[in-house]
C-alpha cells in the first residue's frame, strides 16, 4: 500500500471572492495531476474529467456541541470514499462554503491515526474580495476566522480598489492573521506554488515564519509628511502655554482608552526623513530608514534645539509635555516626521504658519480590531522548563482553547538538543522534538491567532516558563 | 486444516463489496470504479459484468434465496439485476447521493430491502417499489444491520442507533450514543447489538432486557465487527491485534478477550457462517485463520501483495473471498 499522505488544499472565502476562479485555474494548469475536488452544495467547478464531489455541510460534535471538538462528518465520508481508489490521488482540493468556519475541516485531519496516515492537510488558503471584505469583517464572524485560520490570503479584485484604501486593508488583514503570507492579485494570479504544497500544517516547516511579522510594530507610532522650504522653522510639541488656536495642531487620530505613554515622562523621540514622493514605495523607504534612526543612539534636544533631517534621533525634553524647537531645513522638499508616541500633538510652523501634513498614518499594530481576533507573536532567546512549559500550555488550550485557533512555534527546552516544534488548531495538538539546534542560536518563535488575545498575558506566561 | 488457492480474478478497480450468491454458485464482486462482476464459484469464469453505478458502486447485496442481486451506487440508485441473465431490471433512485449501505431483510419473512443515502433510509419492496420512506436520520447513517429474525433494521448514525420495525416503520427503540459509530452487528441469536465506534470502543447492547455495556482500549477506531454462529465470540478491528470479545452469559463485562495478533492494523474480521472458523486481514496483507476457542488459535496463515478490503464465507464456509486494494480477487479453498 503507498503510504504517502495525500495532500489536501482547502479554499475558503465569501461568495463572490474568487475561490472559484482559483479552484478552476488549480485544476486547468495541474491537468496532468490526479486531482479530486470537494466542493459545497453550491459549488460550480466546470471542468471535465476531474473527479468533483458535491458535499453538503455536516458537523459532528465530539464533545457537547463544543467547536473546539467539532469535525466534519460529510469529509470523513467522502475522503474515506477517495481511499478506495487502486491508484491513489495527487492532491484533494475542498472548497468550503462562503459561510463556513474552517476550524472543523481543519480538525478533520486530525481526527485519528488513520486520517493523518492517509492524509496531510497542506495548506488554507482564503480568497478575500478587497472591495467587500471590509464590510464583512465590520458584520460578520466567520469572514474574521477565515482569514485566521488561513496561511495564505489572496487579497483578490484589486483592480476594484484604490492603492490606498488596498494599503489600509492589508495591514486590517495582517493584524488579524500576521502569519499567512499575503498576495495581492486580480483574478487569484498568483503562481500555484505559493498555495500549493506550502506545509502549513508540515510541522518541518513550523518555523518558517516571517521573522518581520513577529516584531510588525515599528519603534515609532505616528509619522505625517510636510512639504517644507528651505530655511529654519519651527517644530512644536503639546501646547504651549497661552497657546489657544489649535487648528491643526492635532493628528487627528483618536487613540483608545488605556493607552499608556511611551518611555519617559517628558521625552518623544523623534526623526525627520527626507521624502522623494508620496509615492508607496518612497513611503516605505523612509520607513525603514527611521526605524534604523530609531534603533540607534540618539540625541538629547532641550527646547530651543535645534533639528536637522536625518540620523541621530532626536529625544526631545519636554516641560510638562510641551515644547518648542527649530527645525533646519537646507533644501526644500517631502519630509517625513516621526514620533515615537503617536499621542504627543506636533505640529511645523513656517514663518509663524502651521503647516498640515500632506499624508499621515498611525503605526500602531490592531492588536485589538472591532473583531477582537488578532496574531501575538513571541521571538526570545532562552531554555525553557519542559514541565512548566507543558503545565501554561496545557492550562492556555484548557481554558483559552476556545479562543486560541492557530498557534505554531518552534521551542528551545532545557536540556534537549533538539528543537521543540509544535501546532495546534483550537485545542488540537501535535508536537516533536525534530532536529539538533547545533550551531543556530537557540530563539524560541511562538505564535498565536486567536480571538482576544492578551499579549501581555502571553509574554508573562512564555516568560514564567524560561528556565533560570 | 489445509487453505489453498482456488482461483484468483481481477477487477478494474478497488474491490469495494463482495457477496457470495445464496446458492453459493456465483461470487459478486463490485469494483469502486462501478462495474459489478458476477464470477462462477468453481473456476473463477466471468458470467456477466454488470455496468453497476456511474460514479462508482460502493454496496451489494443478494435477495435471500434468489438470483436478484441489488446494487447501491456514488449515483444515489439502487438497481436490481437478474444475475442469471446478467439483465439489470429495475431502478429505485432515493434522490440523494450516496447509496452506502444496502441490506436484505433476513429469510422467512416478507423480503424488504433496507437501503440508506445520507440521512436518508428507505424500505424497499423486490421490484424497486419504495415500501417505506423514513424521516431524515438525525445525521449521515453509518451502518445498516437486520435482526436475525428480521423484525427489525437497526440503523447507526453519528450520536445514536435506532431500531425500526420492519412492518410498521415505527421506531421500536432509540439508543443515544455521544460519538461516530461505524459498524454495527447482530448477534445471530439477536441477544446482543454491537456498535463499532469512533472513539474508539465497542458498544453493546441487550435490547431485550435494556443492558448496554461499553469495552474500550483499541488503538483506533473499530470499523469492522463479525459475531461467530454461536453467537458467543465478537471478533474486532481496531488494532494491530483482532480483539475477541466472549458475549456468553453476561457478556464480555470483566472478562479478559482473546488477542489474535497480526503486524499491522486489522482491516477486516469475518467469522465462517456455520462453523466457527474466523479469518482476520491486516493491512500489510496477511490473512489468518483462527479458531479463537483454541489453546493455539492459528490455523492457517497466507500473505497478498495488497491489503485486504473485504472479506466474504461462500454459503458452505468451504471457500473465502478476498478482495483487494488493487483490485484482485482471490478465492481459497478451506479444508479442514
Amino acid at each position: 500500500m503507498d503510504t504517502n499522505p495525500i495532500p489536501v488544499t482547502v479554499l475558503t472565502g465569501f461568495l463572490g471572492s474568487g475561490k472559484t476562479t482559483l479552484l478552476n485555474r488549480i485544476l486547468s494548469e495541474r491537468h496532468g495531476r490526479k486531482l479530486a475536488v470537494i466542493e459545497n452544495e453550491f459549488g460550480e467547478v466546470g471542468v471535465d474529467n476531474q473527479l468533483v464531489i458535491q458535499s453538503e455541510e455536516e458537523l459532528f460534535e465530539m464533545n457537547n456541541g463544543c467547536i473546539c471538538c467539532s469535525v466534519r462528518g460529510d469529509l470523513i465520508r467522502i475522503l474515506g470514499r477517495l481511499l478506495k481508489r487502486k491508484d491513489r490521488l495527487d492532491g484533494i482540493l475542498i472548497e468550503t462554503t462562503g459561510l463556513a468556519n474552517p476550524a472543523p475541516v481543519a480538525q478533520t485531519f486530525f481526527t485519528d491515526d488513520e486520517m493523518r496516515r492517509n492524509f496531510r492537510l497542506d495548506g488554507i488558503v482564503t480568497v478575500v474580495d478587497a472591495k467587500h471584505v471590509g464590510a464583512h469583517l465590520d458584520s460578520g464572524d466567520e469572514s474574521v476566522k477565515q482569514l485566521a485560520f488561513a496561511d495564505v490570503i489572496l487579497l483578490n479584485k484589486t483592480d476594484l480598489v484604490p492603492a490606498q484604501e488596498l494599503e489600509a486593508l492589508e495591514s486590517r488583514v495582517r493584524g488579524i492573521n500576521a502569519f499567512a503570507s499575503v498576495h495581492r492579485t486580480l483574478n487569484c494570479d498568483v503562481p500555484l506554488d505559493r498555495v500549493l504544497d506550502i506545509g502549513g500544517f508540515n510541522l518541518d516547516r513550523a518555523t518558517e515564519i516571517d521573522p518581520k511579522f513577529l516584531e510588525p510594530e515599528y519603534p515609532f507610532e505616528w509619522a505625517g509628511a510636510y512639504a517644507l522650504p528651505a530655511g529654519v522653522h519651527e517644530l512644536v510639541i503639546g501646547h504651549p502655554v497661552g497657546e489657544t488656536d489649535d487648528q491643526g495642531h492635532d493628528h487627528g487620530h483618536d487613540h483608545a482608552e488605556g493607552h499608556h505613554h511611551h518611555g519617559i515622562e517628558n521625552e518623544l523621540d523623534v526623526a525627520v526623513m527626507p521624502l522623494g514622493s508620496l509615492a508607496e514605495e518612497a513611503i516605505a523607504a523612509a520607513r525603514e530608514s527611521a526605524v534604523r534612526v530609531f534603533s540607534d543612539g540618539e540625541r538629547r534636544m532641550k527646547a530651543g534645539e535645534r533639528i536637522v533631517p536625518g540620523a541621530p534621533l532626536n529625544r526631545l525634553l519636554l516641560d510638562e509635555g510641551s515644547a518648542a524647537f527649530s527645525l533646519e531645513i537646507d533644501k526644500p522638499g517631502l519630509f517625513l516626521v516621526f514620533e515615537g508616541c503617536g499621542d504627543e500633538p506636533l505640529h511645523i510652523r513656517v514663518s509663524g504658519d502651521t503647516v498640515k501634513p500632506s499624508w499621515q498614518a498611525d503605526f500602531h499594530l490592531e492588536h485589538e480590531h472591532n473583531e477582537g481576533v488578532s496574531s501575538v507573536g513571541i521571538q526570545q532567546p532562552g531554555e525553557l522548563d519542559g514541565k512548566r512549559l507543558n503545565e501554561w500550555i496545557s492550562g492556555l488550550l484548557r481554558t483559552r482553547g476556545n479562543d486560541i485557533y492557530r498557534m505554531k512555534g518552534v521551542l528551545s527546552v532545557k536540556g534537549a538538543a533538539k528543537r521543540l516544534v509544535f501546532q495546534g488548531i483550537h485545542m488540537l495538538f501535535d508536537a516533536k522534538f525534530d532536529r539538533e539546534w547545533g550551531s543556530e542560536a537557540r530563539i524560541n518563535t511562538l505564535v498565536f491567532i486567536g480571538k482576544n488575545l492578551d499579549r501581555a498575558a502571553l509574554n508573562e506566561g512564555f516568560n514564567g516558563c524560561l528556565s533560570a | 486444516m489445509q487453505l489453498t488457492k482456488h482461483w484468483a480474478g481481477q477487477l478494474d478497480d478497488y474491490v469495494i463489496d463482495l457477496a457470495w450468491s445464496p446458492d453459493g454458485a456465483v461470487l459478486a464482486a463490485a469494483s469502486a470504479s462501478g462495474p459489478i462482476t458476477l464470477l462462477a464459484a468453481g473456476d473463477g469464469a466471468r458470467r456477466h459484468e454488470l455496468p453497476g453505478h456511474e460514479g462508482g458502486s460502493n454496496a451489494i447485496a443478494w435477495r435471500p434465496g434468489s438470483q436478484v442481486l441489488a446494487s447501491g451506487g456514488q449515483d444515489g440508485a439502487v438497481k436490481f439485476w437478474d444475475a442469471a441473465e446478467g439483465q439489470h431490471t429495475g431502478t429505485a433512485s432515493l434522490g440523494r447521493p450516496w447509496v452506502e449501505h444496502l441490506a436484505w431483510r433476513p429469510e422467512g419473512a416478507a423480503p424488504v430491502l433496507a437501503a440508506a443515502a445520507g440521512r436518508k433510509l428507505v424500505f424497499l419492496n423486490p421490484d424497486g417499489g419504495v415500501r417505506h420512506e423514513f424521516s431524515d436520520a438525525p445525521k449521515t447513517i453509518t451502518a445498516l444491520a437486520w435482526h436475525p429474525r428480521g423484525g427489525c433494521a437497526a440503523v447507526a448514525y453519528f450520536g445514536g442507533v435506532c431500531l425500526w420495525d420492519a412492518d410498521d416503520a415505527v421506531a421500536q427503540k432509540e439508543y443515544a450514543y455521544g460519538n461516530g459509530i461505524h459498524a454495527l452487528a447482530w448477534s445471530p441469536d439477536g441477544r446482543w447489538l454491537v456498535s463499532g465506534n469512533q472513539d474508539p470502543s465497542v458498544h453493546l447492547w441487550m435490547p431485550e432486557i435494556d443492558t448496554e455495556l461499553q469495552m474500550s482500549g483499541y488503538e483506533g477506531k473499530v470499523r469492522h465487527l463479525s459475531f461467530d454462529t454461536a453467537s458467543r465470540w465478537l471478533a474486532t478491528s481496531g488494532s494491530p491485534d483482532a480483539c475477541i470479545w466472549d458475549c456468553s452469559g453476561a457478556g464480555p463485562e470483566g472478562r479478559e478477550p482473546v488477542m489474535l495478533p497480526h503486524k499491522a492494523p486489522i482491516c477486516g474480521v469475518a467469522f465462517q457462517r456455520l462453523h466457527s472458523l474466523l479469518a482476520t486481514a491486516a493491512q500489510d496483507g496477511i490473512v489468518v485463520l483462527w479458531s479463537p476457542e483454541r489453546r493455539q488459535p492459528m490455523r492457517a496463515t497466507v500473505g497478498m501483495p495488497a491489503a485486504a478490503a473485504c472479506l466474504a464465507w461462500s454459503p458452505d464456509d468451504t471457500l473465502l473471498a478476498i478482495g483487494s486494494e488493487a483490485g484482485f480477487v482471490y478465492v481459497l479453498r478451506c479444508e479442514p
